[in-house]
């Protein structure tokens, strides 16, 4: 039984901490700046087809530049596209503060009603420029293809992928914890008016966390795209578990996501493995548990309805 | 304003005082006219001189799990449209598309319905690839008698328990791919089966149907997965799936799902673990997904290199009308969203009327040739069920492809009469014609 059973908890977990990365970027924003921004999925997608751009230029109009770019091993490309397709995306996020930017002090939903455009002026974009149809993320060969999880296979790149967001997770701990500008951040989110009165410019702090939120969600799409495959429409699908994750853990909570991603990963995971038809909906029903008892969430100061 | 008959049928009142209010609008409008100059007046009358524009309405996915099918029908209605204007429209009326976007959701199919008969007058529907917002269209559709057709939906519901008399259903449906695929995967692949199940109408009626030949033939099912809609991480079922260890897998899973579900499959190497069948495969879901993900034997009803007269010129005309289109070639569902909507507009011609009546009289039975059609076998439109009956090809990944499009090698051709679906003329049971309100715009 606990054989049959241990492949589906490590896949479980392996699931949790990749919704943890897609959370990471969300959970950023919505708790320093108290803004939900529902732009994050299609930011997230942005993140995919930047790295496919990266990776698959398509450069019709300097035909040997494409050629000696495309003769680049696979692996270095992937490296490029890992470093570059956020900063494009951060680039972007920097405009779409600066729109966002005056929304702030007004009500919460102005916010809310911006960042859902941008989301949809997104997904047409990216319509009209890459067409509907699903596209696919080249892979080095070194994290592609199967391993054996006791007698079972297993996916190489979701051990890959689950490493990194590990890896990712880490980072951005490491940044607010243990950096000056790290520092600032949270102070800034603790109380916004004492940092300006320190003469702390805060709407360049304000903007350079937008930026940094919207390039972990690009980057997360970067490591997503080879497991959901790159469509327009893929961040509906990465929206939707963000913000569960996001409320579960508790906003502004940065193990909060975590350990909401971890649960999250494990119910979907075994569930799907026992009783496939709910493991959708076993997302949906965990949080309406916890947020029933607990509405600031696992982790959170404050509900979500109170930013 | 609508030509509704006055008969003993019921009749459809469409927005009554909107249309008053809008009466009264144009003599208004008309009174006030003359201040505008001659000009106006004589758009006014340049207008009146011609023929009312008869309007389609077409009913086709722009999002959801099913964008991508729901534009290439859309693409493919219009081409028809197109080649009919040329020769001066329908019945000498211009034809008028109106397209919006049913999301790939029962609930919007509806809304989308209802108002495409209410405030835009569209003599037809036409266009679904999902069977639930098939089934709601076409609720709304019978309620006023407006023809539908179900362009690329194929659960058998829809030509069993869900027909309607007003819905015509132009694809192949789960039982007829089931019984083209599983006879032959039993042979060659093996006798325990595992179905993996999009947790909806199409899904569970399309395994059903497999199951029960699965058995009839038998096999046995170990177990059937169901998938709920947008799953995007299928890890947890591979994993059970290896603990299973089944000789053959049935997918029914479509649209978004079946792309994420093929790739996932590909990464563990799990598609040369075991025989894998898809029931139906539409283009749109594989195209340019890439070789090693087009693993399985799966079903369909067209491919664009049949070696058949009238294939060639129908793909130039559709790259021509389309240059540059991602999808470089036509598929299936704008195959089935081209040959629905010209056999309609033949249908209208033919009966002199757009009378939902007369027009469906002419497509029940209606008999269309192999040739005709592009296929390899004479089809017909079941008047019992409203199933277009046809050819079912079975098809796998070619790996000595002509050109790069070529990513098919289609195995063997079914002919209608032998996949058809036994169950559908026990369980659908149509209005009759008198039963069905009058309708005609």
């Amino acid at each position: 039984m606990l054989a049959n059973l241990l492949p589906h908890l490590v896949n479980g977990i392996t699931l949790g901490l990749l919704f943890a990365l897609i959370a990471l970027g969300f959970m950023l924003i919505v708790g320093v700046m108290e803004t939900i921004n529902l732009a994050h999925g299609s930011l997230f997608a942005l993140g995919m087809y930047a790295a496919l751009f990266v990776m698959v230029p398509r450069l019709g109009w300097f035909p040997a530049v494409q050629e000696a770019y495309m003769a680049l091993p696979v692996g270095t490309r992937y490296a490029l596209a890992l470093f570059v397709a956020p900063l494009l995306v951060g680039c972007f996020g920097l405009l779409l503060e600066a729109c966002l930017r005056r929304t702030y002090g007004l009500d919460p939903l102005y916010g809310l009603l911006l960042t859902f455009g941008a989301a949809l002026v997104i997904e047409e974009a990216i319509r009209v420029v890459w067409g509907s149809n699903e596209q696919q993320l080249p892979l080095p060969a070194a994290i592609s293809g199967a391993f054996l999880l006791g007698d079972l296979l297993y996916s190489t790149y979701r051990f890959y992928a689950c490493g990194f967001a590990i890896a990712a997770i880490a980072g951005l701990w490491l940044f607010l914890e243990k950096t000056p500008y790290g520092a600032i951040i949270k102070a800034g989110a603790h109380d916004s008016e004492m940092v300006r009165a320190l003469g702390i410019n805060l709407g360049r702090l304000r903007s350079a966390v937008f930026a940094l939120g919207v390039a972990l969600a690009a980057l997360a799409g970067v490591v997503m795209a080879p497991i959901w495959g790159i469509r327009p429409q893929v961040g509906v699908d990465a929206v939707v578990p963000a913000f569960l994750v996001i409320v579960l853990g508790g906003v502004g909570s940065l193990w909060g996501a975590v350990t909401a991603g971890l649960l999250v990963g494990l119910v979907v995971g075994m569930s799907g493995a026992f009783a496939s038809e709910w493991s959708l909906m076993s997302m949906y029903i965990l949080f309406i548990a916890v947020v029933t008892f607990r509405a600031r969430g696992l982790f959170g100061r404050k509900s979500i309805l109170d930013t | 304003m609508d030509k509704l008959k006055s008969d003993e049928t019921p009749q459809v009142s469409c927005n009554t005082p909107r249309r008053r209010f809008l009466a009264a609008s144009a003599v208004g409008a008309a009174g006030v006219g003359g201040f505008f100059g001659p000009w106006a007046h004589n758009r006014v009358w340049a207008q009146s001189a011609q023929a009312k524009p008869l309007v389609i309405g077409l009913t086709m996915d722009a999002s959801g799990q099913y964008a991508a099918s729901g534009g290439m029908e859309r693409l493919g209605a219009m081409m028809a449209i197109r080649e009919f204007n040329d020769k001066g429209g329908v019945l000498g009326r211009p034809i008028e598309a109106i397209h919006m976007d049913t999301e790939t959701t029962p609930a919007t199919g509806s809304r989308v319905a209802e108002r495409m008969i209410n405030r835009n007058d569209a003599a037809f529907l036409i266009g679904a690839v999902h069977s639930g917002v098939a089934n709601a269209i076409s609720q709304v559709a019978q309620k006023y008698g407006c023809i539908f057709l179900n362009t690329n939906s194929s659960s058998p519901t829809e030509s069993g328990k869900d027909c309607h008399r007003v819905k015509f259903v132009w694809d192949g449906n789960g039982t007829n791919f089931a019984q083209a695929t599983v006879r032959n995967a039993i042979r060659t692949g093996g006798k325990d089966w595992v179905l993996l199940t999009n947790d909806y109408v199409w899904g569970h009626n399309t395994s059903k149907a497999t199951r029960a030949l699965v058995e009839a033939s038998g096999g046995r099912v170990i177990e059937e997965l169901l998938i709920p809609q947008n799953t995007r991480d299928f890890s947890s079922y591979l994993l059970k799936l290896q603990q299973l260890k089944p000789q053959v897998v049935a997918t029914a899973v479509g649209g978004d799902d079946i792309k994420a579900l093929r790739q996932q499959v590909v990464q563990l190497g799990l598609q040369k673990r075991a025989a894998w069948i898809n029931n139906q495969q539409d283009w749109p879901d594989v195209y340019g997904l890439g070789p090693e993900s087009i693993f399985g034997v799966f079903g369909t009803t067209w491919y664009y290199r049949l070696d058949l007269p009238g294939v060639k010129e129908f793909v130039a005309a559709y790259q021509k009308q389309f240059p540059g289109m991602a999808i470089a070639v036509p598929g299936n569902v704008y195959y089935n969203g081209y040959m629905a909507t010209r056999e309609l507009l033949r249908c209208v011609q033919e009966a002199g009327t757009t009378n939902n009546i007369a027009v469906i009289k002419k497509l029940e039975g209606r008999k269309m040739s192999a040739r005709d059609r592009m296929q390899h076998y004479d089809a017909w439109i079941d008047p019992v069920t409203h199933q277009v009956q046809q050819t079912i090809y079975l098809a796998s990944y070619n790996d000595t492809p002509v050109e790069k499009n070529d990513i098919y090698k289609i195995l063997t051709q079914s002919e209608s009469k032998d996949v058809i679906d036994p169950a559908a003329a026990g369980s659908c049971k149509l209005e009759s014609h008198e039963a069905t309100p009058s309708y005609e715009r």
